[in-house]
């Protein structure tokens, strides 16, 4: 069975290797996803502290969870998903804004589109989707949906803590030779580094070295490259899977793009969001056998929240009976309140 | 004799043809009659002191008297950008730097501005091709600097030259294809033409008003930025002499640089002087090289004529000037007359006094 629960510091080990091995398939997975143990520690922790309080973590920073996928069978983790109540946490959030001006002659009849990326941190403090990683071999699989889902069912429980709105940064394209050509017709004339280091910085660092870095104007579409254009809002293929996966939540591409590789943001409202709108409150029961379909079902509170997938039968009642296997898994017992959300 | 003197409607004829086999890239003179027309007319107005002077177009003819045709064309624009908008690029630095990081990035940057607004710019000169040579391009450069320094009133302190930009035998600019035809979706020559035709307004309209990082255009187009066309070397090596330089501003559509000077430092302006005319029935050989003559030139607004003579004419109080070149002046013994070197070194009593 997989099961998705809050991160533990004795996760930091075998979440490393998920970053790492992710880095080895040449494609950053999630740069939001620290390769540094220590870096990682701390998040772990961050994501304790904020479970723990009402607020904010405790220390008045932002909410920040990172959530793991477990198999309940081996103990082994299999990819991590995470949340910041507010982007930026506390900094600003960095991306741009691709919008267009029409720039018309009236004495030549002429009349032609100018596109142009405007820096914009508009999506500061909207709570983000981030961190999201997965061992290869579940990609497309049911437990890789379970992964991203979860955070919406732990959204749909703890509705307070996150905004109206809500965002998803895609990775952008980059090529089998590790190179982005967002990048290197724009980012790297700036910041006179490789994307990989800038990336690991913009993960590890303050975003100071963004706004001491980042070109201050707009940016014309029309100068970049023909290569980074084409990547203007394009998802890395490797992406496409999780971006179909938000598209079915309701996620959409808006006008904000990545600053590093192009890459689309995707916005929702978040109170429209599939898996919010669809999942309603039942009292959990015990079932003998499996039966019926199979849907998400989280419980908990917190550090208590749990989240995994249930062949469940719904009674007219508004319990559910199931098996009691997943009573363990979830942490509850019969009486208990529980989410589902269909798959 | 070789005379400067104003452009007048009679003109019309030999200055279409000459801007005819200019061909392109002469972005004021164009080979348009209409155009051309509208030109002499604004310098007629302008001597006639029938527009304030301030605004005026100051257009010079070189005639060779003995042929009675024109032979070249000079100009002075009192001031640019009273009523249409006069733009130019400015090449400055973007630095941006993190010392978390250890970055320090410096990027150049082109900035549309107006900077040269109410400025004087020397513009307009064409010599025919039978005329290069024996100091005739300086006489018709160098002459405005004469009647500059006559009316310094009507003009500015600083005056200003827009050098052409480096562009291929087929009027192709890697500047403009880098950039400006990404706006504007046209040729070079095309956009140029209607510069040079008076539809500046579509520059305000099409052009992009952000800042360019020039990392972000092709090495062809960095490396033309600021660089005169190889026809317009003698040009600004000529300007150069005279003082002028280059003050971080190029042209919007071919990056060719814009050279200045203050008018007071002119070299012509400073090695200039007076003396009184002295009208003799000797004969004079007046054809001597170009280094052994000096410019002389009458003081008149109207009628401002210049021509020259052998160095061996000057003396201490007064210039010798045979009857021709007196009538050709325009002016009579005795008259108060401005003289200034031809070449940048000529051994002249020229500077003695003043």
């Amino acid at each position: 069975m997989w099961l998705v629960r809050p991160a533990l510091p004795d996760d930091v080990d075998q979440i490393l290797e998920i970053a790492g091995a992710a880095g080895s398939q040449t494609a950053r997975l999630s740069s939001t996803l620290p390769r540094q143990r220590d870096v990682l520690a701390e998040k772990i922790d961050h994501s304790i502290a904020s479970l723990a309080c009402n607020i904010t973590s405790g220390d008045g920073r932002p909410k920040r969870f990172l959530f793991v996928l477990q198999s309940t069978s081996t103990g082994r983790i299999h990819g991590t998903a995470g949340i910041d109540a507010r982007a930026g946490n506390s900094q600003p959030f960095y991306n741009y804004r691709r919008d267009a001006l029409i720039h018309a002659s009236h004495e030549l009849g002429i009349s032609s589109r100018v596109d142009v990326l405007y820096p914009s941190h508009a999506l500061t403090d909207q709570t983000l989707l981030c961190s999201f990683s997965i061992t290869p071999e579940l990609r497309n699989t049911e437990a890789f949906e379970l992964l991203s889902r979860a955070r919406i069912l732990f959204i749909a429980g703890h509705r307070d803590w996150f905004t109206s709105n809500i965002a998803v940064e895609i990775q952008g394209v980059q090529l089998a030779d590790g190179s982005v050509p967002f990048w290197d017709s724009l980012g790297r004339h700036f910041f006179n580094m490789d994307f990989e280091t800038a990336d690991q910085y913009s993960g590890l660092l303050s975003k100071t070295f963004i706004a001491e870095l980042m070109p201050p104007n707009p940016i014309y579409v029309t100068l970049l490259s023909e290569a980074a254009q084409a990547a203007l809002g394009q998802p890395h293929e490797q992406t496409v899977p999780n971006l179909e996966l938000l598209q079915r939540e309701g996620f959409r591409a808006g006008c904000y793009l990545d600053i590093f590789d192009g890459g689309p943001v995707l916005e929702a409202r978040t109170d429209a969001l599939r898996t919010l709108v669809t999942s309603q409150p039942k009292t959990l029961h015990g079932a003998f056998e499996e039966c019926g379909d199979t849907w998400l079902i989280s419980a908990g509170e917190g550090s208590g929240f749990r989240c995994t997938l249930a062949r469940v039968a719904n009674t007219l009642e508004g319990t559910l009976k199931v098996p009691v296997g997943v009573w363990e898994a979830l942490g509850k017992t019969a009486g208990d309140e529980v989410r589902i959300a269909p798959c | 004799m070789l005379i400067i003197r104003p452009l007048q409607e009679t003109d019309l004829d030999d200055l279409y043809a000459m801007t005819q086999k200019a061909g392109k890239g002469l972005t004021t003179l164009p080979a348009d009659q209409g155009l051309l027309q509208r030109k002499i007319s604004l310098a007629r107005e302008t001597f006639n002191q029938s527009c304030a002077p301030e605004a005026g177009l100051y257009l010079f003819a070189l005639e060779d008297t003995e042929a009675g045709k024109l032979v070249g064309i000079s100009g002075i624009q009192a001031r640019v950008g009273l009523d249409e908008v006069f733009y130019n690029y400015r090449l400055s630095e973007t630095v941006n730097a993190s010392k978390e990081l250890g970055v320090h990035v410096r990027t150049p940057t082109l900035h549309l501005t107006n900077d040269m607004t109410d400025t004087s710019e020397i513009c307009s000169l064409l010599l025919s091709s039978d005329y290069q040579g024996g100091g005739n391009g300086l006489l018709l450069s160098r002459c405005r600097f004469m009647y500059m320094d006559e009316f310094r009133k009507y003009f500015s302190e600083k005056v200003f030259a827009e050098m052409r930009g480096v562009s291929d035998e087929q009027g192709l600019s890697p500047l403009w294809d880098a950039l400006g035809r990404k706006f504007f979706d046209m040729k070079y020559t095309e956009a140029d033409m209607l510069s040079g035709l008076g539809n500046k307004a579509f520059i305000a309209e099409l052009m992009p008003k952000f800042p360019i990082y020039l990392p972000m255009l092709p090495d062809s187009a960095r490396a033309v930025i600021g660089q005169v066309h190889g026809n317009t070397a003698p040009a600004l090596k000529m300007l150069q002499a005279e003082g002028f330089n280059f003050n971080g501003l190029v042209d919007i559509f071919d990056g060719g640089p814009v050279v200045e000077a203050f008018v007071r430092t002119i070299r012509t302006i400073r090695d200039s002087s007076n003396r009184y005319a002295m009208i003799t029935s000797k004969a004079v050989n007046l054809d001597v090289p170009a280094a052994e003559r000096v410019m002389v030139s009458n003081r008149s607004f109207r009628n401002f004529r210049v021509t020259t003579v052998p160095a061996s004419c000057v003396h201490t109080d007064t210039v010798t000037l045979p009857p021709a070149v007196a009538e050709a002046l325009q002016i009579e013994s005795g008259d108060l007359v401005r003289l200034a070197p031809l070449k940048d070194r000529v051994k002249t009593s020229v500077k003695t006094t003043g």
